[in-house]
């Protein structure tokens, strides 16, 4: 029991593992950064006392708050930084990472941003999507569409600053 | 609301939503050992939640068990043994035989309190009725008549002294 418990622990480390750390890459500065993030994730996992039905949407959504929370938190820094150098000499770190996936978790609200971080990046069909999150597979694709909408939104709004 | 087919992709391939939400395609492999601290690490964690929420819970039923403890009457009545004989009525029947088969040496039974109580009053007035005084009162009324004219020549004067202050109230 025990054994076959730890087995289909290990395989899913193998399978997700990679994926999730090289997702948190994209996201957040360094190597370092983008382990710990998913490796809190799967410690998050594996505290729970009751197993989660599905591991692989839960991975993905504890990744993306432990990455929200890491860019509040240097955005903090830098502001302080800032404050006490009175100069914005500090270039933001965050510029390495993938804009287009910062502006997906960034722009959307959290009731947007699940639904399209399982359906596209856990690569989860509508069906489960509205099992875990508890919504109507309707209700799913409508919020995927609003979620579309917002981004596309914010990429010309983006563009015409840039132009 | 007018919900949206997401079977197939929603936008055009040169749409930047179709850059934004590709799948991730670069992946990270786990330094070595990586996977065993994390087992580790979520163990630890498991265990340090159940010892907090048993600490609660102690902490919790302490709480609340003390002040109904506190409230609680001190003791509960602990059983005492009753000192004395509880009553008085129940006796007067067994005595009273006794004074009739008594006088004549009296080995029966019943007799037996009659047989002890005769030596008892008669040595010495001052131990035998606070032995027997709580249960022999109703039976010295009957007992006077007889110790009187069975023995007067053993104890003449402790008889009468001890049983007519008993009788006269009475």
């Amino acid at each position: 029991m025990k054994r076959s418990r730890e087995q289909a622990a290990s395989e899913l480390f193998a399978a997700l593992y990679p994926r999730l750390a090289g997702w948190c890459r994209r996201l957040v500065d360094d190597d370092e950064t983008a382990h710990e993030i998913a490796s809190e994730a799967f410690t998050r996992l594996w505290a729970r006392w009751t197993s989660v039905a599905e591991p692989r949407g839960f991975l993905y959504v504890t990744a993306a708050n432990l990455v929200r929370d890491h860019w509040r938190k240097l955005e903090r820094e830098r502001r302080a930084v800032r404050r006490a150098t009175a100069e914005a000499a500090v270039r933001p770190e965050t510029e390495q990472a993938d804009p287009s996936v910062r502006l997906l978790v960034q722009s959307l609200p959290e009731r947007l941003r699940v639904p399209i971080l399982l359906h596209y990046y856990a690569d989860m069909p509508i069906r489960e999507v509205s099992v875990l999150t508890g919504r109507k597979e309707g209700t799913v694709k409508a919020d995927l569409h609003a979620a579309r909408e917002l981004l596309r939104a914010h990429l010309r709004r983006s563009v015409d600053h840039t132009l | 609301m007018i919900t949206h087919s997401d079977d197939g992709p929603d936008f055009e391939p040169d749409d930047p939503l179709a850059v934004i939400l590709r799948p991730a395609s670069d992946y990270l492999g786990p330094p070595p050992g990586r996977y065993e601290a994390i087992r580790r690490g979520a163990a630890r964690r498991r265990l340090l939640r159940a010892a907090a929420g048993a600490g609660l819970l102690c902490a919790v039923t302490a709480l609340v068990a003390l002040p109904v403890r506190l409230a609680a009457p001190d003791r509960p009545a602990s059983p005492t043994v009753p000192l004395a004989p509880p009553s008085t009525s129940s006796r007067p029947a067994t005595p009273t035989p006794s004074p009739s088969t008594g006088p004549a040496e009296s080995d029966a039974g019943g007799p037996t309190e009659a047989t002890e109580q005769p030596p008892a009053a008669s040595p010495d007035a001052s131990t035998g009725p606070s032995a027997a005084a709580p249960s022999k009162p109703p039976a010295d009324s009957v007992a006077p008549s007889a110790a009187p004219t069975e023995k007067p020549s053993t104890t003449p004067t402790p008889t009468p002294s001890a049983k007519s202050p008993s009788k006269g109230p009475r």
